[in-house]
């Protein structure tokens, strides 16, 4: 059996940004999720996974007997602590929006997940940033530590390997430039248009890059004046601070809203008042926020416009027909690194089999060698002992040489816990214990050599 | 037998040109920015050799009565639209100019013959009023087409249905401009018209009720279209509020033609009662 490895989530796939918002998570309240699923017994590691598309927990199970029945209580412990997390009253609220993987169809999906093949924007680097993120937060809060964060470890190097395999991050597609051709769509040329970026993060950073030179003028207001003014120079923009908002979006055409706000940041109140001074001048709203920072009902007024990053969906499955050649050599990576991880976390399972059947077969005969000593063979000198210690150590490995050679082969096959039972039953070995995360040696990274910013 | 022939190859271009802009909408299929436009280029160029000929033959000034001013309308907005297409960037607005012009050309071949004016009702002003009508009704026509255009476009962006049709059409804001611009073009020549169809009207006595009523909707057409203008300016009235005005400006023009085209047949007693504002007089026969 290899690690039952649990994910519990939904993404843009299976939910709309009305439920993807509740479930959503901040760093500030990050740390607080995280204890409510650390302080589970039925879980031993977990990992709180929120991006604009997705909210996931992954989770490694407690077992103390069947890893079946660890796994389910692992994910009812997971929708309960999400269901905690959103203040609903019972799990069934979570509904058809949730999805779970188990076992190898989780720790494939964790992989997929890091490396943007099931992201909205294929290949889009920013979920490799955000997998890392939750990732340091929460080895940062003791709740990875061993087995899950060297699957979510692995992760990142499968993700770094297809990027450097395939041309599945090629071009410049992302959410951000999509937003700019529609704009484009609705406005014709952005030459004679000025963009106000509401938010001075990462996405409000990849919005002026899309834009680069199209617009007349971009213009980035934020809460942290210094943070628009250290983005502002970086884009030959203007920068204000948040409560200027209103004298910035009569000025603007297009608004590109990624603030971290929990509440809407542009109220329909708020764009009525600016469409009355803008003499109604067609303004777009780009939300790519989660949870969004434009009121929808925004959308409803005269000549205002707003598309959040669902809506944008389906702009960007157009845009994404380039990278579907690369889908194919991106998912075969996926798969040779599961087979590698799967013939490591079977291996788990081996290896204390391998140890016992070793310290039986020398405790066996080193007992033999000294009631001998004792004995028959007392008149020996330390030389002649010395050299029997050896022969013994020598005869030891020469006779465990093939079984532990083949029980580790098994391993990676699907029949090895069958020939670990026969070992166990034909040498009289007790049952492995549960892997245990300090006495396991882990497996080594794809490619650690080439993962200069692999968490640690 | 020229000018038939000049007529059905302006009517066979007009055709094929409609066909290539609605197979484009429908399918995106083909490529609308230059044989299209040119075929309607084409077209218009054919229209103005057979209203050049047809005129000689029948010996009736082009801008006089009614049959030839419906087909100048629909051959100037064809002219107007392949100048302004690329600068407004609105090639596809085709798809409704096409159709208007071999619609007013098939019309301007089956309506209204024997209505040209009296010669007892013929003056300086008469040609004057007809053209600048006509002119103004050709911009109006591709003001209304810009705004039919808008209106599909915001409709389907605030649906959020932007594939399809929605990439096929013009920029919203590209539509709305040339919207604009079509009507400022328009009104100074509607103003033309109004004004000498008054200063007309004002050496004729009372009209019939028809003619009275065809005179009050084309001075609310042209407050209408002024309104929309004004509003626009002063209050920001753009996008839907600004398309529904000029279409609303569009309907009152094809009534004012409507009644125009369908009026009885009148004596010239009675022309000599009839008060435009709009439209050149109706006329009982030559």
């Amino acid at each position: 059996m290899s690690l039952p490895v649990v994910v519990v989530g939904l993404s843009h796939k299976t939910a709309p940004i009305e439920v993807r918002e509740r479930f959503a998570a901040g760093s500030e309240i990050l740390p607080a999720v995280l204890a409510r699923l650390t302080s589970r017994p039925e879980l031993d590691e977990a990992m709180f996974l929120s991006t604009c598309n997705r909210v996931e927990v992954l989770g490694l199970p407690k077992i103390d007997g069947s890893g079946e029945l660890a796994a389910q209580a692992a994910s009812r412990a997971i929708r309960e602590a999400l269901r905690d997390h959103i203040g609903a009253a019972t799990v069934e609220e979570l509904g058809e929006y949730v999805y779970e993987r188990s076992g190898e169809e989780a720790v494939r999906h964790v992989f997929r997940v890091a490396a943007s093949l099931d992201s909205m924007v294929l290949g889009e680097p920013q979920i490799l940033g955000q997998v890392k993120d939750a990732y340091d937060a929460a080895v940062a809060a003791g709740a990875l530590r061993s087995h899950l964060a060297r699957c979510v470890s692995r992760a990142f190097s499968v993700a770094k390997r297809i990027r450097t395999e395939t041309q599945l991050g090629a071009g410049t597609v992302s959410i951000s430039s999509v937003a700019v051709d529609l704009a484009k769509r609705i406005f014709g040329e952005l030459a004679d248009h000025t963009v106000l970026l509401v938010g001075a993060g990462e996405m409000a950073e990849q919005a002026a890059k899309s834009l680069g030179q199209q617009a007349k003028a971009i213009r980035i207001c934020n809460r942290s004046f210094e943070r628009a003014a250290s983005l502002a120079a970086h884009f030959s923009a203007a920068a204000a601070p948040l409560e200027q908002l209103e004298a910035e979006l009569v000025l603007s055409d297009v608004v590109v809203a990624s603030t971290s706000s929990k509440t809407f940041v542009i109220t329909r109140d708020l764009v009525k008042r600016v469409m009355k001074q803008r003499k109604g001048r067609t303004l777009f709203f780009v939300d790519i926020a989660v949870p969004r920072n434009v009121d929808p009902a925004v959308h409803e007024l005269d000549n205002a416009y707003v598309y959040n990053v669902d809506d944008l969906e389906h702009e960007v499955a157009e845009n994404m027909k380039a990278r579907q050649k690369e889908v194919a050599a991106a998912e075969k990576i996926v798969e040779h690194e599961l087979g590698e991880w799967l013939r490591w976390a079977r291996g788990l399972n081996v290896n204390p089999t391998i140890i016992a059947l070793r310290a039986k077969t020398k405790g066996v005969l080193v007992a033999e060698l000294e009631r001998s000593l004792g004995t028959r063979l007392k008149h020996l000198g330390e030389a002649d002992r010395a050299a029997l210690t050896q022969m013994i150590d020598s005869a030891t490995n020469k006779l465990l040489h093939a079984p532990t050679t083949r029980l580790r082969n098994a391993a990676g096959e699907s029949d090895g816990n069958d020939l670990v039972r026969a070992a166990q039953h034909l040498f009289d070995l007790p049952a492995a214990p549960p892997p245990d995360a300090s006495t396991q040696s882990l497996p080594p990274p794809a490619d650690d050599a080439s993962e200069p910013r692999l968490p640690h | 037998v020229a000018a038939d022939a000049l007529f059905y190859l302006t009517a066979a271009s007009y055709v094929v040109a409609s066909f290539l802009f609605l197979r484009f909408l429908a399918s995106g299929k083909g490529d609308v920015g230059r044989l299209a436009p040119r075929l309607i280029g084409l077209g218009a160029a054919l229209h103005a050799g057979h209203i050049v000929l047809a005129s000689l033959v029948l010996r009736v000034c082009p801008v006089e009565g009614i049959h030839f001013p419906m087909s100048v309308a629909s051959m100037s907005m064809c002219v107007a639209y392949v100048l302004a297409r690329k600068r407004l960037r609105i090639e596809v607005a085709g798809a409704f100019i096409a159709p208007l012009a071999l619609t007013s050309l098939l019309a301007s071949r089956f309506v209204g013959h024997g209505a040209e004016p009296g010669a007892h009702i013929k003056g300086a002003v008469l040609p004057f009023h007809v053209t600048s009508n006509l002119f103004g009704v050709a911009l109006f026509t591709l003001a209304s087409s810009a705004a039919t255009l808008y209106l599909i476009q915001e409709r389907l962006l605030k649906k959020k249905q932007i594939d399809g049709v929605f990439r096929r059409l013009p920029p919203l804001d590209v539509l709305d401009r040339a919207e604009h611009r079509f009507l400022l073009a328009g009104f100074p020549l509607l103003t033309i018209g109004i004004i000498t169809g008054t200063l007309w009207a004002q050496r004729v006595e009372a009209g019939a009720p028809a003619e009275v009523l065809r005179a009050v909707f084309g001075y609310v057409m042209w407050l209408v279209i002024a309104g929309v203008l004004f509003l626009r300016a002063a209050a920001g009235w753009r996008g839907r509020r600004a398309a529904y005005g000029t279409l609303a400006g569009f309907g009152l023009a094809v009534v004012v033609l409507l009644f125009y085209l369908l009026r009885a047949p009148v004596t010239p007693a009675t022309v000599s009662a009839i008060s435009s504002p709009f439209v050149s007089p109706p006329a009982g026969g030559s």
